[in-house]
């Protein structure tokens, strides 16, 4: 099973899609996804959620649809609403924006583009928050700064030739 | 992601002249916006490629994880190895955003179908052979990697620009070995230049055929997949590293290399293309022993796979029965 998985880097930052894992339920993606984006520090937490419950629009798509009212197609709710708001260079997809109360994720959707106003975004997630499997918040320590340490991991430990060059003459 | 109902060819004429403008205007593509079939063709073969190469490249250095001359140097090897296992499950994800299946993508590599890096089917003999695979193939990996980082495809960009800021420190602790070993003594020095006599002419041809010989190229720069030529990257490959290698004491093992001071590139004699075919081809030092040792992996890792569907299935069991009963 596939899950996407959304990484908090600060207590200012919002989670943010990093890229998705596989696991056989939901401890099994937490536990991938510190694997394989937790290896490097700046990480408070993890979300992740099965692919096959995100309700996914591009801006294309939205253009494309015909206007109509949202359907109140799920669970009343709070929804998780994330946004993708411009083509720079980036290695995250979309941000958590905001949380909305909602009657399904289309109707959160568009609760959420009508609170956007100019700023309509590239892409958009909604996300039920019950669907939503996070790291404990006690454990946040032990998961994630060890990493800290390991700044052997780090390109900035290492010099360059001519750096190198001099210290070696220096020695 | 699906494609929609079938367009008209009208349609599909105006919806890759959008298509085509957006790209042109340095937009993202996204999954669910619309792609022409051979745009997601062409994707997933070249990141699924990507994606088995950083599998299969953890196999030649993670043989030395063992035999590491010391603590710090094994520490920095298993992180190197571990990232290059993550590289993979970035590239995997990226290509099952276009729809492709994992199981799929992995069956592929493990039956041989698919290919991945030439550069990879070359033994590791002495551990100078670790730090320059850091120096030359991450060298190489991220200049390619970093064109990459500009491609037209949100997702695979995204990968690559995570991939390069890992790699960098990949590139930079091989460097550090190297040029302590080309400064060291003489059985060190000799150690070193033998790794660059071996491992240089693999690293030059891993950047992919000449221009000439490279059908897709047009298409994929056309449609931003590709920002540069292969001879491009190949090009900057080389004169960011022929200094670099003179300047620590070694020798490039082409005669023909010189400085072209009216151009200001370093021109590099010819490649055995014979070879680099036959090692794509499967006839290469290594391929039978790398996919054998993956095979492997994949068989020995089938009982905890098994345990872990088992475990989720009991668990969703016992939770439905608690809130039945509750």
């Amino acid at each position: 099973m596939r899950w996407e998985v959304f990484k908090q880097d600060a207590p200012s930052k919002p989670h943010q899609a990093v890229g998705s894992v596989h696991g056989a339920d939901a401890e099994h993606a937490l536990l991938n996804a510190r694997h394989v984006f937790g290896r490097r520090p700046a990480a408070i937490s993890m979300w992740v959620v099965r692919a096959d419950r995100i309700y996914g629009r591009t801006a294309e798509e939205l253009a494309a649809e015909a206007p109509r009212a949202p359907v109140a197609s799920g669970n009343e709710g709070t929804y998780h609403v994330f946004r993708k708001a411009s083509h720079r260079r980036s290695m995250t997809f979309v941000d958590h924006l905001t949380d909305v109360r909602a009657a399904g994720p289309s109707e959160a959707l568009a609760v959420a583009l009508a609170g956007a106003g100019a700023e309509p975004g590239l892409a958009w997630w909604v996300v039920d928050a019950n669907d939503v499997h996070a790291t404990d918040p006690d454990a946040a320590a032990s998961w994630f700064e060890p990493a800290k340490d390991k700044t052997y991991k780090q390109q900035s430990q290492y010099g360059t030739v001519a750096a190198k060059r001099n210290e070696g003459a220096a020695g | 992601m699906t494609d929609g109902p079938a367009a008209t060819p009208a349609a599909e004429a105006d919806l890759l002249a959008r298509f085509e403008a957006r790209i042109a205007a340095g937009e993202k593509i996204e999954p669910g916006d619309w792609m022409p079939d051979e745009y997601r063709r062409q994707l997933i073969r070249m990141i699924s490629q990507h994606a088995h190469s950083e599998v299969v490249g953890m196999l030649p250095e993670g043989a030395w994880i063992t035999r590491a001359p010391s603590l710090r140097r094994k520490l920095v090897l298993i992180a190197k190895v571990q990232d290059e296992a993550g590289h993979g499950q970035y590239l995997y994800h990226a290509a099952e955003t276009l729809g492709a299946s994992r199981d799929d993508l992995v069956d592929a590599l493990l039956t041989g179908k698919a290919k991945y890096s030439s550069v990879f089917n070359y033994p590791t003999l002495t551990w100078a052979d670790v730090g320059m695979i850091g120096w030359l193939v991450d060298g190489a990996a991220i200049k390619n990697q970093l064109m990459l980082a500009q491609c037209s495809y949100g997702p695979y960009s995204r990968a690559m620009v995570r991939i390069c800021s890992e790699e960098t420190f990949h590139h930079k602790q091989g460097k550090e070995m190297v040029i302590t070993y080309a400064q060291g003594t003489p059985a060190q020095r000799r150690m070193a230049q033998d790794a660059l006599d071996r491992w240089w002419w693999p690293s030059v041809q891993m950047l992919g055929p000449h221009d000439s010989d490279s059908p897709n190229t047009p298409l994929l720069v056309r449609w931003g997949i590709k920002t540069k030529t292969n001879d491009e990257v190949r090009q900057e490959f080389i004169d960011e590293h022929v200094p670099e290698l003179q300047e620590a004491g070694l020798r490039i093992p082409d005669p023909d290399m010189r400085f072209d001071a009216k151009t200001g590139h370093w021109v590099h004699g010819p490649i055995d293309w014979d070879e680099f075919w036959r090692v794509v081809k499967g006839d290469g030092p290594c391929n039978t022993e790398r996919l054998a040792a993956r095979n492997r992996a994949h068989a020995d890792g089938a009982w905890v796979r098994e345990a872990l569907e088992a475990y989720a299935a009991r668990h969703e069991i016992a939770t439905a029965r608690a809130a039945v009963e509750a």
